[in-house]
C-alpha cells in the first residue's frame, strides 16, 4: 500500500481535512447557538407555567388582576424578557427561521400565559399585532423576536386548555358558568358565558384551513386535545345541571382523567 | 355563530389569520412544482449513472455525458427555485427542498468522480462544496443575506451517499476486471472518512448517516484485501 502515497500529492489522509475544519467551525457555531435559543426557550417555557399556575388562583373573570397575582408573577416576566434578550441577536434575519423550531415552544408558551392573562382580564383574545408587538417589547434594548403567527395560533391552541381548567375551578367553587357582560357590536346585551366564548374559539380554530406541512401537523395534533378541553367544560356544566343541587360546596369535577392526552409545550 | 365570535374575538383576527395561512401555501404550492420537477430530472440523471456500475472505465464517456446533459436539466430548476424561493425566508420553506437539493449535489458528486463535469482532467477526484455551488449556480452556505443557497449539511449528506455509493462500485469494478479502482475508492473513501472524523456532530441526520462510513471503508477494504490475496492488485 506504501507505493499509493507516492504520487507526489500531499499525504492522503490531510487532502480533505482544510475544508473540514472549516465545516466543524461552521456546525460548532451552528450547534452552539442552537443550544443557546433550546435552553432560553426551556427558561421561558418554565417561567411562562409558573405565571399560567399563578393565574389560576385568579377567581374573577373581566377584572383587573389581583396586586397579588401581578407581584408574584413579575419575576417570571423578568426571567422571559431576560432570556428573549439573550437569545434575540442570534434569531436575525437569515437564522430567525433557521432556529424558527427551537425558540418555538418558548414563543407558545409565553403567548399561552399572555393571552390567558388578557382573557381573564377583557374577555377577548389578544390579537396577532398587539401579541406579537409585546414579544417584541420583552427584548427592549435589542433587535427583538419575531412571534410567528403559527406559534400564535398554536398558543391559542393551547390557551383553550387553560380556559378549561379556569372554567372547572370557577364551577366548582361558584356552581356557575363563569358570565361575562359585554354590549354585543349591535347595541343588544349578548348572553355570553366562558364556554359559549369556547365554543366560538373552537369553531374559529375548526374553520382555519392550516394548509399542509409541519404547521398543519402541529394543529392537528393540538385540535384534538383543544376539542376535549371544550367537552370537559360542556360535560361539567352538564353534571352542574343535573346534579348541581346535590353537590356539597366545593366539589370538583373530576378532570383529572382525561390529563394524558393534553399536549404541552 | 358570526356574530357571536365577534362578541369574543373581535373581528377579522381569524381572517387575517386564514389570509396569512393561504399566502404560504400559495407559496408552497408554488414551490412544490418547482422542487418536483428537480426530482424528476434528478431520478433520470441517477438512472444514467447507475450504469457506470455495470460499465468499464474505457467506455465510460457516453455514460458521463448523458449524465452531464441531465445534470445541466436539473440546475436548470434549482436555478427557478433559487430565484423563487430568494423571495421568500430560506429557512422558512427549506425543507421543501433540503432532501432534492441534497440528491442533487450527491448526482453531482458521482458524475465528478467518474471524471465528468469536467473532473478528469484533475488529480481530486472530489468537488469541493464551492465548486458545486458553481455548477449549480447558486451560492453556498450563506451567512449575510438571506437567500436561496446550499447548505453544508446537505452537501454533507450528499457525500455520505457518494461513499456509500462508491463502497458499491468497488465490488462491481471487480467484476468488471477492473482492480485498478476499488484501490483508489479505498483511498478515497479514507480520507473522506478522515475528515468526518474531525467534525463534532450532534444527534442528528448527519451524525446517524455519517455513522456508517466505517462500514463502507471497511467494506472496500475487504474488496481490496481480497485483490491483494489472489496477486490481483495491479503493479505501479
Amino acid at each position: 500500500m506504501a507505493s499509493e502515497e507516492a504520487s507526489g500529492t500531499a499525504p492522503s489522509t490531510s487532502l480533505y481535512l482544510p475544508s473540514f475544519e472549516y465545516f466543524r467551525s461552521e456546525l460548532d457555531e451552528h450547534h452552539d447557538r442552537r443550544e443557546r435559543i433550546i435552553k432560553a426557550s426551556r427558561d421561558i417555557t418554565a417561567a411562562s407555567k409558573k405565571i399560567i399556575f399563578t393565574l389560576h388562583r385568579v377567581r374573577q373573570l373581566q377584572a383587573p388582576l389581583p396586586q397579588n397575582v401581578i407581584k408574584g408573577n413579575a419575576q417570571y416576566y423578568e426571567t422571559i424578557s431576560k432570556q428573549f434578550a439573550s437569545v434575540s441577536a442570534d434569531l436575525q434575519g437569515l437564522n430567525a427561521h433557521r432556529y424558527a423550531r427551537q425558540i418555538s415552544g418558548g414563543c407558545q408558551e409565553y403567548f399561552e400565559a399572555a393571552s390567558f392573562e388578557h382573557y381573564l382580564t377583557n374577555a377577548r383574545i389578544l390579537p396577532y399585532d398587539e401579541a406579537a408587538a409585546q414579544v417584541k417589547k420583552l427584548d427592549a434594548e435589542g433587535p427583538g423576536i419575531e412571534l410567528s403567527m403559527e406559534d400564535y395560533i398554536l398558543g391559542i391552541y393551547d390557551m383553550t386548555g387553560e380556559l378549561m381548567k379556569f372554567a372547572i375551578t370557577f364551577m366548582a367553587t361558584n356552581q356557575a358558568l363563569p358570565a361575562i357582560s359585554s354590549p354585543a357590536e349591535g347595541g343588544n346585551v349578548s348572553q355570553r358565558n366562558l364556554l359559549t366564548d369556547m365554543r366560538d374559539l373552537r369553531s374559529a380554530l375548526e374553520s382555519l384551513d392550516a394548509g399542509y406541512g409541519p404547521f398543519a401537523k402541529d394543529v392537528d395534533k393540538k385540535a384534538d386535545v383543544m376539542r376535549a378541553s371544550v367537552e370537559k367544560v360542556e360535560k361539567a356544566l352538564y353534571g352542574l345541571t343535573v346534579r348541581g343541587a346535590e353537590r356539597p360546596k366545593g366539589w370538583m369535577p373530576d378532570v383529572e382523567a382525561g390529563r394524558a392526552l393534553e399536549v404541552e409545550g | 355563530m358570526e356574530t357571536n365570535r365577534a362578541n369574543m374575538t373581535q373581528t377579522g383576527i381569524f381572517e387575517d389569520l386564514q389570509r396569512k395561512i393561504d399566502e404560504d401555501t400559495a407559496v408552497k404550492d408554488q414551490l412544490r412544482d418547482i422542487v418536483q420537477s428537480i426530482e424528476k430530472h434528478d431520478r433520470t440523471t441517477q438512472s444514467i449513472l447507475s450504469r457506470s456500475h455495470s460499465t468499464p472505465s474505457s467506455e465510460l464517456q457516453p455514460v458521463i455525458q448523458a449524465a452531464e446533459a441531465n445534470i445541466q436539466q436539473e440546475v436548470k430548476a434549482i436555478g427557478q427555485l433559487s430565484e423563487v424561493a430568494s423571495k421568500y425566508p430560506y429557512y422558512k420553506f427549506n425543507y421543501a427542498w433540503s432532501r432534492q437539493m441534497q440528491d442533487a449535489c450527491f448526482s453531482i458528486l458521482l458524475c465528478g468522480y467518474l471524471g465528468g463535469l469536467g473532473k478528469g482532467q484533475t488529480n481530486d477526484p472530489l468537488f469541493k462544496i464551492e465548486q458545486v455551488g458553481e455548477i449549480m449556480a447558486v451560492p453556498v452556505n450563506l451567512k449575510d443575506r438571506d437567500a436561496f443557497h446550499l447548505t453544508i449539511e446537505e452537501y454533507l449528506l450528499a457525500l455520505v451517499s457518494l461513499i456509500e455509493e462508491l463502497a458499491r462500485l468497488a465490488r462491481n469494478s471487480v467484476t468488471l476486471g477492473d482492480y485498478r479502482r476499488p484501490l483508489e475508492i479505498s483511498r478515497f473513501i479514507k480520507d473522506v472518512h478522515a475528515g468526518f472524523q474531525i467534525l463534532n456532530l450532534k444527534n442528528d441526520t448527519l451524525r446517524k448517516r455519517s455513522d456508517g462510513i466505517k462500514y463502507r471503508v471497511k467494506d472496500v477494504e475487504d474488496v481490496v484485501y481480497d485483490l491483494s490475496l489472489r496477486g490481483l492488485l495491479p503493479k505501479e
